[in-house]
């Protein structure tokens, strides 16, 4: 029973992380009805810029400092390529967030190279215990940070000018910009909001117990899409329960490999996508998108 | 008049269609120069080697490291007059670890070249096989995964990690305790490299009364925090680890924050020593270890002191490793071994170069691989002998070598079986 | 007069195509047949895709299906323990099994289309490439597991498209082997694919098919069945993708699991949208671009020097061609919004009205 509670746990603050990764696709999605793929590359992005300076400006600043640049790059993204392109279908616009992906994720691959960055975090791998359950101290701390982020970001949708702007912008572009909404900045301050999320989730997943940031973290962003999509696309509620969901289910695989053998090995990867599709059929919008409505 | 102009087109077509063909495929050409036959690959003053490695994938930092070993092997030889008299140049193209690519690149060089002195990865490696074997093209396979045995044609430098897996426990029963009847737990990669090591690892559990309890993984996960709790709950004695260097510090750092005190021994890929920059440092210096045909750095032997040197002096800010640049390093020692013989069978065809590799039976690469390398079983590695490292901090590398290369007496009875 | 001239044109160009493998590399004939499979698939997923208005993210799933289904029906049982068996069929049967199974696959998803729309169906037909994934992984007995399996040479009538007995046709001087026999097939193949196609679109049923994407209930209304045309659309998308496959299987010679992953997947949504969706033509382009500019890309960076020697923090050859591949396909979408189909036609025809698909 221990043992269940133990991966339990470990599974929900995991899930935290994939519920901050899966907000930002969110966000995006919302604003201005893109698929952001190049969201992984992006979180690499913030991982590496914390995981380069750390050393040299400290830890802290190194955080902002990747925060900062994720979310500018994320920006530039939006303003560059998917505002020229805006009159595009959404097929084209996010092909082309894949295109930037390439990109990116083969420049930073180019210039990680064979290091294994650490993120240099100052909890380390310090452990907490709690009721005889253990957790390493960064989960615990990605943990609390989602929490205040998606309750932050729960309140500035609901009572700030910007919330409802964004709110509008999401209901209905056309009127919203009538009535004296900039669409514009409505759009580049959600791309912005994403890369910082992104650069946040990255921070947590290149702590330990990962090992740090390599390549590979920035295929976590295709980890979160199940999460998202049983979610909900259009519903950050959706996509924190998504998270939390895709992490406890991956744990538990992880942890019950032998007991589920007879499925194959290594369900933990498939697992995600099958309780995806589960949903999906039982909800066909995920569990808080909303639901098509044909008006005839 | 329309009619006339078709039919004019036509014929005028057909005839330049035959008037330029591409020629048949020339690749059983053959001519002596200095006495010495020569094939495709091999001119009068050159060799010309192929070079497969991902450059642009998921293992290009391995790729890239391997080029700098084999750059260097290739430049110190050639200085020193190269072989049969002949300068060796390399041709190299990026497999970027994608099949598709990787057969494309090898119809590019394969009219070019006498062998292939790198390929990176099993499935690139199983891609080319059918046209390396009608070819008897010799290639270097960097891997150490004798699913790819038997055959003719490929060389591996050392034992495999089905071996190293066997090596692994005798290793743990020997001196860490683990009993007949205990539990050991196995992390290890999908694919070719970690499920060979199950194999290993399974016929010596069967041998000694052990359980085995499976952890499959993929390069994609990089959270131990399932797996160790898995571990845990089974009561493992020891783990062995198939897997890359960022699943092993999470393991050892989340198995030492889970209090699963045990000993982790991984196979050769299963080290890099930027690990030590990690948080789990701590956890790796305590209790990590490395079997593997590929020496640890700080091993005092002739070949690799000599590697070392010229790589610090050559690459100065890069970061050697055992199975990156010492791997394509050893690699070619293996290819000039194989040029020269031919050479001095003075035969250096394709074939003439296989069947010089294949005669060689006590190869000795001055360290780099444990023991000395016998090619002329092509259903069995060429190497028996491993070499068992701990992790430290002083070490050049990272790794301490425990004494000289050995061989566990299981090792002996092992069948590779053949696939 | 016209008429004649668009004859003349097609003769040459199948004269041309039926010429090249006297003069091309083997590199460039391999280059061509990834590229023809590639064409294949594409051509059946802008169909769904494009025209039907049915996002899948799953076509690489079919593609598997036909890979590994003509391995196995075709394949001869090897000795040894760790071997995949196979039934031994010949293959042309094999082909065309191979084909159906990939069919039969595809209608019994479909079902799944009427009950999730839009993106969801796009990503839970993502989930169907990771179980197929798994499925290949861990079906070791069938398909051979992460080794993979060797894939029997395409025969005909006796005639072996292999490189078992390369003197016996020796055209204009160029003996032929596996390769370009195998061009042949590539070539009846993909242009029977393309012609199938471009009727479909302007047949009936394929008006049907653009009924469905605009609006499902105006389909229903006007007395379009939409389950059963959903269905169809599946099917008739992942035959062509499990023809793709048995091109694929047959242009290999190995087929791994790793080959038919979420990449691949993504690839395809690629070349359609490059392309323009719901244009055959576009598809075919789409197809050859993807999956040919790498490759050639790959293929003039060796001739450079390497631009840095690795691990020296310079840009390699290899990097570089990673990097056009990404600035090319943003390029291409900034500057032709509606894939090369759509530039196709603005160039053909600006004063025109475009034309309704």
């Amino acid at each position: 029973m221990n043992q269940f509670v133990t991966l339990f746990v470990g599974g929900l603050f995991l899930g935290a992380i994939y519920a901050l990764v899966a907000l930002g696709f969110v966000t995006i999605f919302r604003a201005t009805g893109v698929i952001n793929f190049a969201q992984g590359s992006v979180l690499l992005l913030g991982a590496y810029v914390i995981g380069r300076l750390h050393d040299s400006i400290g830890f802290w600043p190194a955080v902002a400092a990747g925060i900062l640049v994720a979310a500018a790059a994320s920006v530039l993204v939006d303003v560059v390529l998917i505002r020229r392109a805006r009159a595009a279908d959404l097929g084209t616009l996010a092909i082309l967030t894949l295109g930037v992906n390439i990109l990116l994720s083969t420049e930073l691959t180019r210039q990680i190279g064979t290091d294994v960055l650490s993120i240099g975090a100052p909890w380390g791998s310090d452990v907490v215990e709690v009721a005889g359950i253990r957790v390493p101290a960064s989960r615990v701390i990605a943990g609390g940070v989602a929490l205040v982020l998606v309750a932050a970001l729960g309140v500035a949708v609901k009572f700030t000018d910007w919330g409802v702007a964004m709110r509008s912008a999401a209901e209905d572009g056309e009127t919203a910009s009538l009535m004296g909404i900039r669409l514009n900045r409505v759009a580049a301050g959600a791309w912005a909001l994403a890369g910082g999320l992104a650069a946040v989730g990255g921070l947590f997943l290149t702590s330990f117990p990962a090992a740090g940031v390599t390549p590979d973290a920035g295929l976590v962003a295709l980890a979160a899409i199940p999460a998202v999509v049983l979610g909900g696309f259009d519903s950050p509620a959706g996509a924190v329960v998504g998270g939390l969901i895709i992490g406890v289910v991956s744990v538990l695989c992880a942890g019950y490999q032998d007991e589920l053998s007879f499925l194959g090995r290594g369900i933990g990867t498939t697992a995600p996508y099958v309780v995806m599709l589960l949903v999906l059929l039982v909800r066909p919008s995920g569990l808080f998108g909303t639901r098509e409505v044909t008006r005839v | 008049m329309s009619r006339c102009l078709f039919s004019i087109t036509v014929v005028a077509l057909a005839l330049a269609v035959g008037a330029c063909g591409k020629g048949g495929d020339d690749d059983g050409g053959t001519s002596a120069s200095g006495g010495v036959k020569t094939g495709p690959g091999a001119t009068a003053d050159t060799i010309t080697l192929g070079y497969l490695p991902d450059l642009s994938g998921v293992f290009a930092p391995n790729g890239k490291a391997m080029m700098e070993g084999a750059n260097l092997y290739w430049d110190a030889k050639n200085k020193a007059g190269g072989i049969c008299g002949r300068e060796v140049k390399l041709t190299v193209q990026d497999t970027g670890y994608d099949p598709q690519k990787a057969v494309a690149a090898y119809q590019q060089m394969s009219g070019d070249v006498i062998g292939l002195g790198l390929v990176l990865g099993s499935p690139i490696t199983s891609a080319l096989l059918p046209s390396v074997e009608k070819q008897d093209m010799f290639l270097n396979f960097a891997g150490w995964t004798s699913d790819i045995l038997p055959n003719e044609n490929v060389a591996i430098a050392g034992t495999t990690y089905d071996v190293e897996a066997i090596n692994a426990i005798d290793f743990l029963m020997d001196k860490h305790g683990v009993k007949s009847g205990d539990s050991i737990g196995h992390l290890y990669f999908e694919g070719d490299y970690g499920e060979n090591a199950l194999k290993g690892s399974k016929f010596a559990a069967g041998k000694h009364d052990l359980k085995i309890v499976e952890q499959k993984i993929t390069p994609a996960d990089t959270d131990m925090t399932g797996q160790v709790a898995a571990f845990k709950r089974a009561g493992v004695k020891a783990i062995l680890f198939s897997a890359a260097p960022p699943q092993a510090a999470s393991l050892a750092g989340v198995a030492a924050s889970q209090k699963l005190d045990v000993p982790i021994v991984a196979n050769g890929p299963g080290w890099t020593p930027q690990l030590l920059t990690t948080p789990a440092a701590k956890a790796l210096i305590a209790n990590y270890y490395v079997v593997s045909s590929m020496a640890p750095l700080s091993v005092q032997d002739d070949g690799v002191q000599e590697f070392l040197s010229a790589y610090q002096d050559r690459y100065p800010k890069g970061t050697p490793s055992s199975n990156g640049s010492l791997y394509a390093y050893a690699g070619a020692q293996i290819a000039d071994a194989a040029l020269a013989k031919a050479c001095d069978d003075k035969d250096l065809t394709r074939k003439g170069v296989l069947d010089a590799l294949r005669s060689i039976d006590s190869l000795d690469t001055g360290g780099t691989i444990a023991g000395t390398l016998d090619f002329t079983d092509p259903s069995k590695p060429p190497g028996k002998l491993v070499y068992i490292a701990k992790v430290s901090k002083d070490a050049p590398g990272g790794l301490e070598s425990l004494g000289e290369p050995s061989e566990a007496p299981d090792a002996q009875d092992y069948d590779f079986g053949g696939s | 007069m016209s008429r004649r001239a668009g004859v003349l044109v097609v003769v040459i160009a199948v004269v041309v195509l039926a010429a090249l493998p006297i003069y091309l590399e083997a590199f460039w004939l391999q280059t061509g047949l990834f590229a023809m499979a590639a064409i294949i698939a594409a051509v059946g997923l802008t169909l769904l895709v494009g025209l039907a208005g049915q996002l899948s993210l799953g076509h690489a799933f079919f593609v598997a299906i036909g890979a590994y289904g003509y391995a196995f029906l075709a394949g001869t049982d090897v000795p040894g323990a760790d071997a995949p068996s196979g039934l031994g069929l010949p293959p042309l049967l094999a082909l065309i099994g191979a084909v159906a199974l990939a069919g039969v696959a595809g209608a019994l998803f479909s079902p799944i289309s009427g009950r999730v729309r839009g993106i969801y169906l796009g990503l839970a037909s993502l989930g169907l490439v990771f179980l197929g994934q798994h499925i290949l992984q861990n079906a070791a007995g069938i398909t051979g597991g992460y080794a993979g399996v060797t894939v029997e040479p395409f025969s005909l009538f006796g005639f072996s498209l292999s490189d078992a007995d390369p003197d016996r046709l020796v055209i204009l001087g160029v003996p032929y082997g596996q390769l370009e026999r195998l061009w042949y097939l590539g070539l009846v193949l993909t242009a029977g694919s393309i012609w199938f196609g471009r009727n479909l679109v302007r047949s009936r049923p394929g008006r049907a098919f653009g009924t469905l994407r605009d609006s499902e209930v105006a389909a229903a209304v006007m007395g379009v069945d939409v389950v059963r045309y959903k269905a169809a659309a599946f099917t008739v998308s992942s035959m062509y993708a499990g023809l793709g496959g048995v091109l694929y299987a047959l242009a290999f010679g190995r087929i791994v699991p790793d080959s038919f992953g979420f990449l691949l997947s993504v690839d395809f949504l690629v070349m359609i949208v490059i392309g323009g969706a719901g244009s055959v033509g576009g598809a075919a382009a789409g197809a050859v671009f993807v999956t040919a500019l790498p490759l050639v890309l790959n293929h003039y960076s060796g001739s450079l020097p390497l631009l840095a020697a690795p691990g020296s923090g310079g840009v390699s050859a290899a990097e570089l061609s990673r990097f056009v591949y990404g600035a090319a396909i943003v390029a291409v979408l900034l500057f032709a919004r509606d894939g090369l189909a759509g530039l196709a036609r603005r160039l053909r025809s600006p004063a025109l009205k475009e034309e309704v698909t």
